[in-house]
């Protein structure tokens, strides 16, 4: 009886023994983290199915083989002398190797295993596959390396800009024009130093206002209107404050990528040209009033000498005497040119303009042509319309002048035989008056130069030696000062045709 | 009798010309060299016209002519004035102050001179 008693507990023992085991086993087959047990001297004795994944061996062909033949050699040695002498090893970073040699990075985890008789028979070692882990590690540290690399270069790209700025800065601030710049709402965003100085205000006042409160400031009002608050394009605008400083102001539109971002001003000094071109207009102008004392002197004098007041004189002495008189009056005709041009130059050219029929004017410079007309063998014809022409309103000396310059080249430059033609149209809103010849012509590639100070077309030079180059510089500031127009079609060796308008209602500001 | 006609002009050679072109027309001429001199002579001499230069030393032809008109006597003697320019604005001026007639010198020769004398007075 009593060995059946033990014999049964005995079978409930085995009985428990193996349900342990099985739980055991169930255990470390279910367990997702791989597992093994290496013994004492580096053999594994066993292996769980996550094991199997990760190493890509069969059980079969992990049990029996050397640790290190899985493990990197040297770390699992100094893990397996860590865990002998610890008796255990928690998280550390070693690498397995897998069937298909591929390297995986680990945590490994160690414990002893000892006998019931407390000897060591090996250990159990347990991990999980940190490549994913490593991978983001990688990643982020990658992620880290690039943005470190873009705020470099972030940082290089401001630094850049910074200088850029910088430079951009010290080109205006150092500029010896007055600069203005405003956005596109036309508010200030900048002021040099140079255009403080010019106009005498501070950056720091007025930078960031809108234009329409800085016209509000007297000095800059002046400056303002020149352009408007709208900034309109000017170019080249005379703007004096005083007499000792004339500026020309100049508005550019700031263009980026085709999209209006503002307006620049800029204030340029003239002042020493100014002052020089009225240094010069006057020096022409005194030399020109002394001239002409000594010439009115040998004028008087060779008049009388011809008109015999001092004695009887002979023929040949007489001829002599009439062509060094002629020589005298084209000498009186070029200082009064030169007089005319200093007046023009200073700006004080049209004189008491008053209402007056034009015709008479023209009729009374054709009459002092006429013998020279018919020295000369010219064809004349003078087509004026049938009904009156309204008055206008004109410097009548000037207009002379005018007329006389235009009807002068043209009978001066047509060879005998040829024709001069007069004319006087009345079009909408102006008298038109044109002079056409059959002369010489004026060279194609001379022609934009015609109403320049001193120019004298190249055949014209070759044709006669006589001409001061500013007749038409005269007449053109004459027409433009009556604000009407003037212009001129013309072909070498055959016809020239000038023409000029007076506008009937004339107002005639700014006389 | 002969008219008197007093030339004020400071250029020696058209004082010259003028006075044998004036004496030629049997006028009879006295001379002053600048304005103080010609306001001085023509108190003195009464003359039946002046002859006036714009541009002299000590006191221009403007000036002599303000002093003219101070004067009720001198502001009834004619004058024509012989300027050197003939500026519009000079003209303008000369006419405003009383002048009869002028005449700009690069412009006109002797003889208008005498013309436009005798329009004034006659021979």
């Amino acid at each position: 009886m009593k060995e059946n008693k033990g014999e049964k507990k005995i079978s409930i023992l085995l009985e428990d023994l193996n349900s342990l085991e099985s739980y055991a086993r169930d255990l470390f087959s279910f367990l997702p983290l791989p597992v093994c047990l290496v013994s004492s001297i580096g053999i594994i004795l066993e292996a769980n199915p996550a094991f199997e994944r990760i190493s890509g061996y069969k059980i079969e062909e992990i049990i029996g083989k050397p640790i290190e033949s899985i493990f990197d050699k040297g770390e699992i040695e100094e893990l397996s002398r860590a865990t002998f002498e610890k008796g255990f090893v928690e998280g550390k970073e070693i690498n397995i190797f897998t069937k298909e040699k591929k390297k995986i990075p680990i945590s490994a985890s160690t414990t002893l295993r000892k006998s019931e008789e407390g000897e060591i028979i090996g250990y159990f070692i347990g991990f999980f596959d940190f490549t994913d882990i490593k991978k983001t590690e990688r990643e982020l540290g990658n992620a880290q390396t690039a943005l470190l690399n873009m705020l470099e270069d972030t940082e290089k790209e401001r630094e850049k800009a910074e200088e850029e700025k910088n430079k951009t800065l010290a080109i205006i601030t150092n500029f010896t024009d007055g600069l203005f710049v405003f956005d596109k709402e036309n508010n200030l965003l900048l002021i040099n130093p140079q255009a403080e100085d010019f106009l005498k205000v501070k950056a720091e006042k007025i930078v960031s206002r809108p234009i329409s409160e800085l016209s509000k400031i007297p000095v800059l009002k002046l400056l303002i209107n020149l352009f408007g608050k709208r900034i309109k394009k000017i170019f080249r605008k005379e703007f004096s404050l005083n007499e000792n400083l004339v500026l020309e102001v100049t508005t550019v539109p700031l263009i980026r990528e085709r999209k209006k971002v503002g307006n620049l001003v800029t204030l340029h000094d003239i002042t020493r040209e100014k002052m020089i071109e009225r240094m010069k207009t006057e020096f022409v102008s005194i030399s020109a009033h002394q001239l002409r004392t000594p010439l009115s002197a040998i004028k008087w004098t060779l008049r009388m000498l011809l008109d015999g007041d001092l004695g009887k004189i002979t023929k040949e002495q007489q001829d002599f005497i009439r062509k060094t008189y002629k020589s005298n009056e084209r000498m009186i005709k070029l200082i009064n040119d030169l007089l005319n041009v200093t007046r023009i130059e200073e700006g004080r050219y049209l004189y008491n303009p008053i209402f007056t029929d034009i015709e008479s004017i023209v009729q009374s410079v054709i009459n002092s042509y006429k013998d020279e007309i018919k020295n000369k063998g010219l064809k004349f014809e003078f087509k004026k319309p049938k009904k009156k022409l309204p008055k206008v309103r004109v410097d009548i000396e000037k207009i002379e002048l005018a007329i006389q310059n235009i009807l002068d080249n043209a009978v001066r430059y047509t060879l005998p035989g040829g024709k001069v033609t007069v004319s006087l149209k009345h079009g909408k809103k102006e008298i038109e008056f044109s002079v056409k010849d059959t002369g010489i012509g004026i060279p194609k590639d001379q022609q934009n130069r015609v109403f320049t100070k001193f120019f004298r077309g190249a055949n014209a030079i070759r044709m006669e030696t006589e001409g001061t180059g500013l007749g038409l510089f005269i007449t053109k500031n004459i027409i433009e000062a009556h604000k009407g127009r003037i212009w001129f079609k013309s072909k070498e060796r055959e016809e020239t045709t000038f023409h000029f308008t007076l506008p009937v209602k004339n107002s005639l500001k700014n006389f | 009798m002969a008219k008197k006609i007093l030339l004020v002009e400071d250029e020696k050679i058209m004082i010259d010309l003028l006075q044998k072109k004036l004496i030629q027309e049997d006028y009879e001429v006295s001379v002053a060299r600048d304005g103080e001199e010609g306001l001085r002579m023509m108190r003195e001499t009464k003359p039946d016209l002046i002859l006036l230069d714009i541009v002299m030393p000590k006191m221009g032809g403007f000036e002599v002519m303000e002093e003219m008109n101070k004067d009720p006597e001198l502001k009834r003697i004619p004058v024509i004035i012989i300027s050197n320019s003939g500026q519009p604005v000079e003209l303008d001026r000369a006419i405003k102050l009383g002048a009869k007639d002028w005449l700009i010198k690069t412009e006109f020769d002797p003889q208008e001179v005498i013309d436009k004398v005798i329009k004034q007075i006659g021979k």
